[in-house]
């Protein structure tokens, strides 16, 4: 009989939960090892086998980093810094997110219980499993969290490929042009484009001192591209993992180093008039979880392609929530 | 087209900024090889040494201590060489002194660089010394980098950033002009999330009015003062900024970086201080132009014509 090692965490360390050993699940997992983030990272599958091999696979890449990874289970979500959810069918070529509302709605009714029940008072739930929002706003409610402890990954990714297009655009580097997508993590996000800045200054304004045409018909493109890369990738490759995977580790980072960064999140709450819907706004990050400081000022359109946004969360929430 | 070669490295002197820059270049693994060069070649050694034997930690970067030759062939070439600001001197008192210093060595450096090499400028004060550095070197002023005011813009950040409990990532402002007393803060280009801070600050019922800003500009001002006067040199802030800018340039990333370059500035010519301007493969080339209010413009100016006052006595 081979020895196991002995891989438990030791107390005060950093320890993450990722549930769900699938493509997202384990991309986060290799992320979050290169990044030293973690001390020790569990994954969970219901997939035994799988997770197993996985996390051999892991082990070996954690050789370069003395960071330990092994398989668990919910029990494991005690002491942990932050529970990652990835589990959840993926979307398949030409499906679109909502269609896979209630079959990851249902594995969450599973799943979040025994999660919340296990975890810490200060352990904070990151949700990357899509729809986003819909399934943010049911962690919550399944978990019985505070709305701060919950954080959906939303449209952080977006907002990296909007600032991906826009640099390529411009020419800058994309770290350097400041824009972010709000509302959902889906066909009605919207780029806050009346907010968008390059040195500060709105994207018009710089055009108008760079001596360059300000191409409304293009920063469409970029944001209809940003929109559809989900599925461009998925028609290409069959999946996305990478994007999301990092924008996950850049979540974490704020919470274990209680750094108070701002970053477009899903969080529960009211928007435009809407009650009781998440959606992904500019929010503060740091150990406690995500806060929503300031009330974005957009503008009268922009306010208008919010509210229907956060409508059609509301509508897909209330298509699977469970009569009161 | 020039084949890939591993990147290189030469910083040109191994005082307290130049090895602290080399170990933060080591631990990033922002470049292959490292040579450290400086008139006390005792001290190159021994701090290139000391340097190696971070190995465990430097991702097998190659460091040592050589000779101006040795930045043949360098991507990036940082000059920190100078004598250091003094508790109570300011920058301009150093001018003359690191002035003769650069026109010494300068032209050695630049006798052996590649054509393609980028300068990186530390040595203070700054803007006058990258000044002289494309005058010394005949470089073409884009590949003459001065640290300027990235710093000091780092710092604001992190001013801001303490106050107002965000982290500095998340704040973008920064600080244009001299490095120095006349560099101008350019506030009516600072966001949060898109919101002008004044903006940011109402909304969140944050107290951050014109009396909290002015000090906060002014605490930034100071730092570096500050730290001499505690420690007696500032290191790892100026490290750290220059690592940013190595990375820029090696990485040919197009990040916008107020620095400092030789052009011309509010209706003065021939002059270096800092704006934001692309930073590349080929150095500095495309500044940035901003959108100024009347009192930053005029800032922007009286900087300009006080660096030209100063070089101008110099090179007279």
């Amino acid at each position: 009989m081979s020895q196991t090692l002995k891989l438990e965490a030791a107390a005060g360390s950093t320890k993450m939960v990722i549930v769900g050993a699938g493509s997202v699940g384990t991309t986060t997992a290799y992320a979050l090892l290169l990044s030293g983030l973690a001390a020790d990272i569990v994954l969970i599958d219901i997939n035994q086998a799988r997770v197993e091999g996985e996390v051999a696979d892991l082990g070996h890449a954690a050789h370069f980093t003395h960071t330990r990874v092994r398989s668990g289970t919910y029990a494991d979500c005690a002491g942990a810094t932050a529970v990652i959810i990835t589990a959840g069918a993926n979307q398949k070529p030409g499906q679109t997110r909502p269609q896979l509302v209630a079959a990851n709605h249902a594995l969450f009714a599973s799943i979040i219980p025994p999660i919340a029940a296990a975890s810490s008072p200060d352990t904070i739930l990151v949700v990357a499993t899509n729809p986003a929002d819909v399934l943010t706003h049911a962690a919550v409610r399944l978990s019985g969290f505070p709305p701060y402890r919950v954080i959906g990954t939303g449209t952080a990714l977006d907002t990296t490929r909007l600032r991906r297009e826009l640099g390529a655009h411009f020419g800058i580097s994309p770290r350097s042009v400041h824009a972010f997508v709000v509302g959902e993590h889906g066909d009605s996000q919207l780029p806050a484009w009346s907010l968008a800045n390059i040195c500060g200054m709105r994207l018009p304004e710089y055009c108008r001192q760079a001596g360059r045409a300000h191409d409304e018909a293009e920063m469409e493109a970029c944001a209809k591209r940003t929109r559809d890369a989900a599925y461009t990738i998925i028609e290409r490759k069959g999946k996305t993992n990478y994007g999301i995977a990092s924008v996950i580790v850049a979540i974490l980072e704020p919470i274990v180093k209680n750094a108070d960064a701002i970053m477009t999140v899903s969080q529960v709450g009211t928007y435009a008039g809407v009650e009781d819907v998440a959606l992904s706004m500019p929010c503060k990050i740091n150990r406690r979880g995500a806060f929503q400081e300031v009330p974005l000022p957009l503008d009268e359109r922009e306010t208008e392609l919010l509210r229907r946004s956060a409508e059609s969360i509301r509508a897909m929430i209330m298509s699977v929530a469970a009569p009161e | 087209m020039a084949t890939q070669q591993p990147v290189k490295v030469a910083i040109i002197g191994a005082g307290y900024v130049g090895a602290t820059t080399v170990y933060a270049l080591l631990l990033s693994r922002a470049a292959a090889e490292i040579v450290l060069v400086d008139i006390d070649e005792d001290r190159a050694r021994g701090e290139a040494m000391d340097l190696a034997h971070a190995a465990p930690f430097s991702h097998q970067t190659r460091v040592w201590s050589g000779q101006y030759e040795d930045c043949a062939g360098a991507t990036v070439i940082i000059l920190t060489a100078g004598a250091n600001q003094k508790p109570g001197q300011t920058r301009t008192q150093l001018a003359e002194t690191n002035y003769n210093i650069f026109r010494e060595i300068v032209p050695r450096v630049a006798r052996h660089a590649s054509s393609e090499a980028v300068l990186v400028v530390s040595a203070n004060p700054v803007d006058v010394l990258t000044h002289a550095a494309v005058t010394f070197s005949g470089f073409p002023p884009h590949r003459v980098v001065g640290s300027g005011t990235s710093l000091d813009s780092a710092r604001f950040a992190s001013e801001l950033g303490r106050r107002l409990q965000i982290d500095a990532a998340s704040i973008h402002a920064i600080i244009i002009g001299e490095h120095g007393d006349a560099e101008i803060p350019v506030w009516s280009l600072a966001t949060v999330s898109g919101m002008h801070i004044r903006d940011y600050c109402r909304q969140a019922d944050l107290d951050f009015g014109d009396e909290a800003m002015e000090r906060c500009f002014e605490e930034t001002k100071q730092a570096a003062g500050r730290i001499i006067g505690l420690k007696g040199a500032t290191g790892y802030g100026i490290a750290a900024e220059l690592l940013r800018i190595v990375q820029a340039i090696v990485r040919n990333e197009n990040t916008l970086l107020p620095v400092s370059c030789v052009g011309s500035y509010a209706g003065v010519d021939d002059v270096a201080l800092s704006v934001p301007r692309k930073v590349n493969r080929d150095g500095c080339r495309d500044a940035v132009p901003l959108l100024l209010n009347e009192e930053e413009q005029k800032g922007l100016g009286e900087s300009a014509q006080k660096l030209k006052g100063i070089i101008d006595s110099l090179q007279s």
